[in-house]
């Protein structure tokens, strides 16, 4: 048997109950209002996974929810936050209340963690975070998040090695998989490649399944071959409400209710994953109750018009 | 604030991001952070610098941005771009290559040294406020040869010393950047508000004031600063908008206001 072969396509609830367990290190796809792994969360969400340690760049509402829900208990990214429609209120509220462990990057010193893992190496170097508090101020624990070394080619230069990151699992939201799992990202990619490379699972959910003949005649346009891929989940809007490029745009009035509640916290908050995630089998019915048929084809045709 | 009515009546936040786009030359390679950055890149782009090439770190290269993109990874801002990539391209390949001119981002404290926090107000450990973090800024501002930064001017805004350094200015004085390691040549840092622009005196590693925005006085600069800028022998004063700026800000690069609302100053 050859490396993660043989035909991946199941549910959401499958994948997530197959590859995601209690205690592990989850990679996050996507970036702010960019084609978030929702559909993939919910499920988490639903099965009530713990003590997960969520790893990504810029983290977004993804990964808000599942501290909302409370089954976070580190991060480990360069930035919480929705840009203009506001920061990650959860996330916040964790860390302000001492609920969340947290350790800071920046964007490139995260990728470059990645970039390590997904080449079999320990560690990368970086000239980022030189001289700043986030190599100054103490982390969660003793473990050490860099070292200083010396670059041995021009003594006295200090270089700031970053360990390897190598998440359990990934998720990600793409447009396009086949059942085999080779699986095409189009527009902006941001850490995915990397960090889907650097993981020992890696589920993709997907806009449209294709045939593997479809993939063998333009390979160019692979952005992850099927070695690195465990599960493909078919799922139309999968990252609602985020955007999917080339798909549909993001849907503003429902993220702008979600920071409305997640802000408030409390009940309000409790009420948003009863109503949208909690009170659903499955994301096709979220879809129906929190969006419906129009409002999904009027997000489509914004985004066509932006292309 | 209301500016004196001199020629067409505009706000301070406006001629701001007006300011802050004049530091970007046609051709320059921008790296954009989200927020005002965003704006002000597009203005420079619509106005005077159609060939600069936009950097956003998803991966997009040289994109022509359309109004008015509310994410860095807003289709908006990928518009008949050159190349949409990976973050490690733009962050990595670009600008920690040292390929960038301009860095530009916000903050919510900048200090006498042009340290940015982004990151926490209080203590690290247990914050009072949790910020939303670095994300590329700390990279922006150790990677680009020229940094720019761009905030509404309170006293909170700019204390002496940042509560937490999420990004590089020149740390603690003139040899700040070279005892940290950081790459040569070190970058000028050019911080633009709503009441003035200062910048890094390489000398002495501190923030000096360079300009006063129009009708706004030395001292109300002083008691919205929690440090005392260096003074030169003559303080110059902001150009105000050209008819053609305000245009373009207004009609074509915010008109919504996204970014600028009216009487959120």
């Amino acid at each position: 048997m050859g490396r993660k072969t043989g035909n991946k396509v199941m549910t959401a609830a499958e994948a997530v109950e197959r590859f995601v367990a209690e205690g592990a290190t989850v990679g996050i796809g996507g970036q702010t209002i960019g084609r978030c792994s929702m559909a993939l969360v919910h499920e988490i969400v639903r099965q009530g996974i713990k003590d997960l340690v969520l790893v990504g760049c810029s983290m977004s509402i993804s990964m808000d929810i599942m501290v909302g829900a409370g089954l976070v208990k580190r991060t480990e990214c360069g930035t919480g936050n929705l840009e203009r429609l506001g920061t990650t209120f959860q996330w916040r509220a964790a860390i302000e209340e001492g609920r969340l462990e947290v350790e800071d990057y920046s964007h490139l010193a995260m990728a470059s963690r990645f970039l390590a893992g997904s080449l079999g190496l320990p560690f990368m170097p970086s000239k980022s975070l030189l001289g700043t508090d986030i190599l100054n101020k103490k982390s969660f624990d003793d473990r050490k998040p860099f070292a200083l070394v010396d670059n041995p080619w021009n003594e006295g230069e200090p270089v700031v090695l970053l360990p390897a990151l190598t998440p359990d699992v990934s998720i990600v939201h793409a447009q396009k998989a086949d059942s085999m799992g080779n699986v095409i990202i189009e527009g902006f990619t941001t850490h995915e490649p990397e960090m889907v490379k650097a993981s020992g699972s890696v589920i993709v959910s997907c806009e449209e399944l294709v045939d593997t003949d479809t993939i063998r005649r333009d390979p160019d346009r692979t952005t992850i071959p099927y070695l690195f891929v465990d599960a493909v989940v078919l799922q139309p809007w999968g990252a609602y409400p985020t955007s999917t490029f080339r798909y549909y745009e993001h849907d503003e009035p429902h993220l702008r209710d979600y920071q409305e509640r997640a802000r408030a916290g409390g009940d309000a908050y409790q009420e948003y994953l009863q109503q949208h995630i909690f009170g659903h089998a499955t994301f096709d019915d979220f879809l129906k109750e929190a969006a419906g048929a129009d409002r999904l084809s009027e997000l489509r045709d914004t985004m066509l018009s932006l292309l | 604030m209301r500016a004196p009515k001199m020629g067409s009546w505009y706000r301070l936040d406006e001629l701001m991001v007006v300011e802050a786009s004049r530091y970007i030359a046609d051709g320059d390679i921008v790296i954009v952070g989200t927020g005002m950055p965003m704006v002000a890149s597009l203005l420079a782009l619509k106005n005077h610098a159609p060939n600069m090439c936009f950097v956003v770190e998803t991966g997009t290269i040289a994109p022509q941005v359309i109004r008015t993109p509310v994410s860095v990874s807003d289709a908006r801002v990928m518009y008949r771009a050159v190349r949409l990539g990976s973050l490690l391209d733009a962050l990595g390949g670009v600008l920690q290559r040292g390929l960038a001119d301009i860095g530009f981002l916000g903050g919510a404290q900048i200090d006498q040294f042009a340290n940015v926090n982004s990151t926490v107000i209080g203590d690290y450990s247990r914050p009072k406020v949790r910020l939303p973090g670095s994300g590329g800024a700390n990279d922006l501002a150790s990677h680009a040869k020229k940094v720019l930064i761009i905030s509404r001017h309170e006293r909170r805004r700019f204390p002496e010393r940042c509560d937490y350094i999420t990004s590089p200015g020149y740390i603690d004085g003139p040899e700040g950047r070279k005892k940290a390691g950081l790459p040569v040549p070190y970058p000028d840092i050019i911080v633009v508000t709503d009441l003035a622009v200062m910048s890094i005196d390489k000398a002495v590693g501190r923030l000096r004031l360079d300009k006063l925005m129009p009708g706004v006085s030395l001292s109300k600069v002083g008691e919205n600063t929690g440090f005392e800028p260096l003074l030169p022998s003559e303080t110059a004063s902001v150009d105000p908008p050209s008819e053609r700026e305000l245009r373009l800000l207004r009609e074509e690069v915010d008109p919504h206001n996204v970014y600028l609302k009216a009487g959120d100053q």
